[in-house]
């Protein structure tokens, strides 16, 4: 079942009064469940495309449609609640909020979605159970190590049970062992919960892995398996 | 979880919001010593003025607060000290004669307004029996006299040195009479110390040839508050013939000045106010400046505008509310600490006489202006983040993603 569609996008912006042509009539379809890796050099348009996808930014021209409905046109206000109920982000630098312990972040998002306090914690330390990292529950970002921050992150991406997770060089920080324990973790929820992930990533592990990989190239899609 | 993430978030960066809360104390430390100061400037010149000679209310013949002349006397005397006497609202009331003359020693003269008094009512009238600096307050003889230091320096002459008060008579004659000096006076108006003299109340009646008659009743309510209302009720029991007169009837322009006072403090608030804005704009822009990263995080995980807004108000409210009461306690406990022993401003003593002040000034705090206060700067912290908050909710989510 389609989730996810681009058609015909472009996107051009402006680096020092200079036009860049970022990305070039891609046309994607991406189905529920998907577990798919955009990989490419470093320029070739993949955290454009990401951002794109997640709504983060709008299309020069083109549409992009999701569960059907086109979001190029919708209002700040509509793709932010957008955001919070169908999406889930993971980034390259884990961005965890510095002054929230590792429970709260992952509580954070379902605060924003109103859920009581009483059920969110409770959600919240299930969840970090799940993924193992209970133990973290109390500490602070700049008291875990880069993958423990990495697997908080997971947590929060899919604590508000999201349609897909963007996650934009999500092992790029991380040392080969602490990269494969968040791929494993990450094709479980796959599996597990049946979340689409879409990948930006260069690491030749995440590529691996991949069950589907979309390989950019100068802002066209070159290759698709 | 709003209030949680915005309080920890302003101890992000402890020195800076330790400064900027800082900056919120001393602003309010400030407002509250320039208003106990002022307040306590007015309320002396205010105090010193009704309790050296002015009294709560004055009655007289109507007319003679204008034109202070010999004639009018006060048409039934014996009718106001019975209404007097049964106003409960009044503690005490004494009787005086007023009249313009000349004081004359060996050496020197001077125009003087001399007070026929009573001496032991006068003295739970007004201060001059407790503001003796040489000599005694009356020991009951007729013919003493009560002088200021100054007119003292003036006529050269000093405790038991003679003076003649010359004044005219309703007749139009001069009455004469020769005074001991028995008691030398300091109060804290260099002007009254210069023109005032106290003699007993009979023999000023006896040199004028008085008989019995007086000018006017001074008189001391239970409170200041009630002042009004006793004028009022006086006024009732009495005919078109007399005049009742308060204290805010006698001195209209220091009355004024305290009502302008009121006006002014809230321009001081404003300037003060007005450096604390922009101060705490400056600092919730850096703030915001700072955290783009994480704001670009915030909105791309779903938190809505009005949510980030709202986030950098309560930051910006903490730092106001945290100033505020800090601020409050430091300045009311430095104000109410100096005024105890008030400021020495012997420096200034000649002008602040002149004032009618007085060297020494003692702080008063204003309930009003502290009441003004806890509302006012925190409602300027929260003004002072609008901007940064707006800033901050006009980011582009992608840029701020990517900003390093």
């Amino acid at each position: 079942m389609e989730i996810l569609r681009t058609e015909n996008v472009n996107k051009i912006y402006e680096d020092n009064k200079v036009p860049v042509h970022a990305l070039k009539n891609i046309n994607l379809k991406i189905n529920k469940g998907e577990y798919v890796a955009i990989a490419g050099p470093s320029g070739s348009g993949k955290t454009t495309l990401l951002n794109l996808l997640g709504t983060l930014d709008k299309p020069t021209s083109g549409k992009i449609y999701f569960e059907n409905s086109d979001f190029t046109s919708k209002s700040r206000k509509e793709l932010s609640e957008f955001r919070l109920r169908k999406l889930g982000f993971i980034f390259q630098a884990y961005n965890l909020i510095p002054v929230l312990t590792a429970l709260e972040n992952i509580e954070f998002s379902m605060m924003l979605l109103g859920v009581p306090e009483k059920e969110r914690r409770e959600r919240a330390k299930n969840l970090m159970a799940e993924l193992g990292i209970d133990g973290l529950a109390n500490k602070r970002p700049n008291e875990m190590s880069g993958g423990q921050q990495q697997r908080v992150a997971v947590a929060r991406a899919i604590v508000n049970n999201p349609r897909i997770v963007l996650a934009d060089e999500p092992t790029a920080n991380l040392d080969s062992e602490n990269g494969s324990k968040l791929l494993d973790l990450m094709e479980k929820m796959n599996e597990e919960k049946n979340i689409t992930f879409i990948f930006s990533s260069h690491d030749k592990q995440v590529i691996e892995r991949a069950r589907r990989l979309i390989l950019l190239k100068d802002g066209r899609i070159v290759s698709e398996n | 979880m709003l209030v949680k993430l915005a309080w920890r978030n302003i101890w992000r960066n402890k020195r800076r919001s330790l400064i900027v809360t800082g900056s919120v104390v001393v602003g309010v430390v400030a407002l509250i010593f320039i208003d106990g100061l002022n307040n306590g400037f007015l309320s002396q010149m205010l105090f010193n003025q009704v309790n050296l000679n002015i009294s709560h209310i004055q009655i007289h013949k109507k007319g003679f607060n204008d034109n202070k002349v010999i004639q009018s006397f006060i048409p039934d005397k014996a009718k106001v000290e019975r209404i007097l006497a049964h106003n409960k609202k009044i503690v005490h009331f004494s009787e005086r004669v007023i009249a313009f003359g000349l004081v004359s020693s060996a050496i020197s003269s001077s125009g003087v307004y001399i007070l026929g008094i009573n001496p032991d009512d006068e003295a739970k009238i007004t201060t001059i029996s407790k503001s003796i600096i040489k000599g005694e307050y009356f020991s009951g003889k007729q013919r003493e006299i009560v002088i200021g230091n100054k007119l003292a320096e003036k006529l050269k002459v000093g405790l038991g040195g003679k003076v003649i008060v010359l004044s005219n008579r309703p007749d139009g004659s001069i009455g004469s009479e020769v005074f001991r000096v028995t008691g030398i006076f300091k109060s804290p108006n260099s002007e009254f110390n210069k023109a005032y003299i106290f003699v007993p109340i009979k023999t000023l009646q006896n040199m004028l040839g008085l008989g019995n008659k007086i000018h006017e009743f001074a008189i001391i309510t239970t409170d200041y508050k009630v002042t009004e209302d006793v004028k009022n009720e006086i006024r009732n029991q009495l005919d078109e013939s007399y005049e009742v007169l308060s204290y805010r009837d006698i001195l209209p322009l220091l009355i004024m000045q305290m009502e302008l006072y009121k006006e002014t403090i809230y321009i001081i608030n404003l300037i003060i106010g007005l450096a604390l804005l922009f101060g705490i704009i400056n600092s919730m822009l850096m703030a915001v400046f700072e955290r783009i990263n994480e704001i670009g995080v915030l909105m791309a995980i779903g938190m809505k505008n009005g949510k980030i807004f709202t986030m950098i108000l309560l930051e910006s409210l903490f730092i106001g509310l945290l100033g505020t009461a800090l601020g409050l306690i430091t300045g009311i406990g430095l104000t109410e600490l100096i005024s105890i022993h008030g400021i020495d401003f012997s420096l200034f003593a000649e002008s602040l006489e002149n004032w009618g002040i007085g060297a020494v000034i003692y702080p008063k705090l204003t309930l009003e202006n502290l009441i003004a206060m806890l509302f006012m700067i925190p409602f300027i912290t929260i003004s002072g983040a609008v901007y940064p908050a707006l800033k901050a909710i006009k980011l582009e989510p992608v840029y701020a993603i990517s900003y390093v």
